[in-house]
């Protein structure tokens, strides 16, 4: 079985994120980046698959910089076997159609049986790339899965994903495609041995070139959306102490949270 | 050339390591091991076991990993942090490296592979009632022949984790003479071995436990000898320069912690309308920690590497951390006690954590006075 785990590079979530004066950019200096967080769910719900059947590869595939190479290592180590860099300076400021334009680009040229990404990736917070890469594949797509079961035919697979107040099952056929959600796995810390394979196992880099795409279909050119501004949210402003009362205090609260905060 | 800048792979050992000293041993967890006289439970042993840190120093033919001081330094640092109790530290330096160092083939095949796995746990008993690291220090602890081998009497004090090690490393006088650093030898000694009582004393830092071991006629065969009768003491000089360079580091994640702490309740505990953290005394204190931190980081990095690549002037790098690092971690965390007032001195608070450590740690194999005065005997005799 081949399983393919989409990830991405993001800022490590403990940065103190700043916009760039062109207010359409984070500031890249002085950042710390990591493995999106939902995205170790994918990888570690992948090679928990590969425990379980055996005779399974594990690809990542990372769009990004050059310095996503990290990223991929980095599940290199969790375990993953093989990984795609896709890495061009057309695929800058691809917004998530871009982005899945691309990515599908690349799985196609990949031999696959199921597909897992994370729900979404903690920078961009969009939860779209996945959803697009299914539709532009054309194969079904399973959005925040809590549990997974691949049947023993291993053409098809049950799947339990998160409602609100509750979990939807579903038998789904593969191949096809899954997001997932917190509370999946807990992904494994790299081991030792893990850390000093990563340099072992094959990177391959595609260039838009490599993907038979054009330039138009990518990056900023391909893209369906603009980022026109970016701003940081305004400071969180101090609490205040209603005085008094209970039953007046009350009756103040009340009236601040609607008229003043206008949240109820 | 020197190079202390971390490569990739100890870029995701520290990410790696951090993450699991932070999800496994959060302060709840810490406070309990110091209730706990094992030090740690065996569900976060086997953990870190799984891993393979216990292994890393061990060499691959012995079912190690066998990488670099540098990479555990990556991980000491990391424990220091939270900081991390249990025998980790007493096992994998104290144990694993003297076995490394200074045993025969035999012991060597014996006793490594289970610690690189985790089953097998060894300390180093080397301290006796003279505080000083010193061959005049191991004087009353003797190893006489006897049949088969030989015979073990006399007191350890301060050996870390000797009520849960399989094996203890008892460093004892098998000759008197003019010199006292020759005439040391060291004793591969089963724990379980009759005669060996083993009491664990209560000190400062629950983390890190510390015994009295009592040797009474306890008879070792002439296998259990490590090395050259009589030829330990250049041994455990190294070990005790490798197991500083590790306090170092450890020291080193605890500066940084506590650093972090202080800052981040000058940020946010209000006086006076104002963040305390805006005042000019706390951040003149703060200001300080940081130097102290960083400067603490490079002298520890140096340390490490020196050790890491055994240069020439390892010693001499060790006592320079070893003496700065003392100090520093003490002035660090006795800083951020004092910049928290009266929070800062609960037990409630994770503060007197790092404290104690600080107070542990400076006074292990040799504190800052012992260390500056060495660095004066190597200069001076060179």
């Amino acid at each position: 079985m081949n399983i393919v785990c989409c990830i991405k590079q993001v800022p490590d979530t403990a940065t103190v994120i700043k916009i760039d004066p062109e207010e359409k950019h984070i500031q890249r200096e002085g950042i710390t980046y990591i493995v999106s967080p939902y995205d170790e769910f994918a990888v570690e719900e992948a090679l928990q698959i590969k425990e379980k059947l055996g005779d399974t590869t594990v690809t990542v595939v990372t769009m990004g910089p050059e310095r996503a190479k990290e990223a991929l290592r980095q599940c290199f180590a969790m375990g993953a076997d093989e990984g795609y860099h896709l890495v061009d300076d057309a695929f800058d400021d691809s917004d998530t159609y871009a982005t899945a334009t691309t990515l599908a680009a690349a799985i196609k040229k990949i031999d696959f049986d199921l597909i897992i990404c994370g729900k979404h990736a903690v920078d961009g917070d969009t939860s779209q790339v996945g959803a697009q890469v299914a539709e532009l594949l054309d194969i079904p797509q399973v959005s925040m899965i809590m549990k997974e079961e691949i049947n023993d035919d291993k053409k098809t697979a049950v799947v339990n994903r998160q409602l609100e107040g509750g979990e939807e099952v579903l038998e789904v056929q593969l191949p096809s495609l899954w997001t997932c959600q917190k509370g999946l796995n807990e992904p494994r810390y790299p081991t030792l041995k893990g850390i000093m394979g990563t340099k072992k196992k094959p990177i391959t880099d595609f260039t838009v070139s490599d993907l038979g795409l054009s330039p138009e279909e990518v990056g900023l050119l391909g893209s369906k959306t603009d980022v026109s501004k970016m701003y940081p949210p305004p400071p969180r402003l101090p609490g205040r102490i209603v005085e008094g009362e209970p039953e007046e205090a009350v009756k103040e609260l009340a009236k601040l949270l609607r008229e003043e905060a206008k949240v109820i | 050339m020197v190079d202390t800048a971390f490569t990739e792979e100890q870029d995701m050992l520290k990410r790696s390591a951090r993450n699991f000293v932070e999800n496994e041993c959060p302060p709840e967890y810490v406070r309990e091991m110091w209730e706990n006289d094992e030090g740690i439970t065996q569900e976060v042993w086997n953990k870190m076991a799984e891993l393979g840190w216990m292994g890393l120093l061990v060499p691959e033919e012995y079912d190690g990993i066998g990488m670099s001081f540098q990479d555990l330094a990556v991980v000491f640092e990391e424990m220091g942090r939270v900081p991390m109790p249990g025998p980790f530290f007493s096992s994998v330096v104290l144990g694993g490296e003297t076995i490394r160092l200074a045993g025969t083939e035999e012991q060597k095949k014996a006793v490594l592979p289970g610690i690189a796995m985790g089953e097998t746990r060894a300390t180093l008993a080397l301290m006796e009632c003279d505080p000083l690291l010193s061959p005049a220090g191991i004087e009353s602890v003797k190893a006489e022949p006897a049949a088969d081998g030989y015979a073990i009497n006399g007191i350890k004090l301060f050996v870390p984790d000797a009520h849960t090690a399989d094996y203890i490393i008892c460093a004892a006088r098998t000759d008197e003479g003019a010199d006292p650093a020759k005439g040391i030898s060291l004793f591969l000694v089963d724990s379980k071995t009759s005669g060996l009582s083993i009491e664990l004393l209560k000190t400062m830092d629950g983390g890190r436990k510390q015994c009295e071991v009592n040797f009474e006629n306890v008879a070792v065969p002439e296998s259990a000898l490590m090395g050259q009768k009589g030829e330990a003491w250049p041994i455990i000089s190294k070990v005790a320069d490798i197991a500083n360079a590790a306090l170092c580091m450890e020291m080193v994640g605890g500066m940084e912690k506590s650093l972090e702490l202080t800052v981040d309740y000058a940020k946010t505990r209000i006086a006076f309308d104002q963040p305390i953290g805006s005042y000019q005394a706390i951040k003149h204190m703060c200001a300080d920690m940081m130097l102290i931190t960083e400067s603490a980081k490079s002298v520890a990095y140096y340390a490490a590497w020196a050790v890491s690549e055994d240069t020439p002037d390892a010693p001499e790098a060790v006592s320079m951390a070893k003496a700065y690092c003392s100090d520093t971690y003490r002035k660090a965390t006795g800083d951020c006690i004092q910049i928290m007032g009266g929070i800062g001195f609960t037990w409630e608070h994770d503060a007197h954590l790092y404290f104690k450590r600080a107070r542990c740690n400076e006074h292990l194999f040799g504190d800052a006075a012992f260390h500056k005065d060495r660095l004066v005997t190597m200069k001076t005799s060179a």
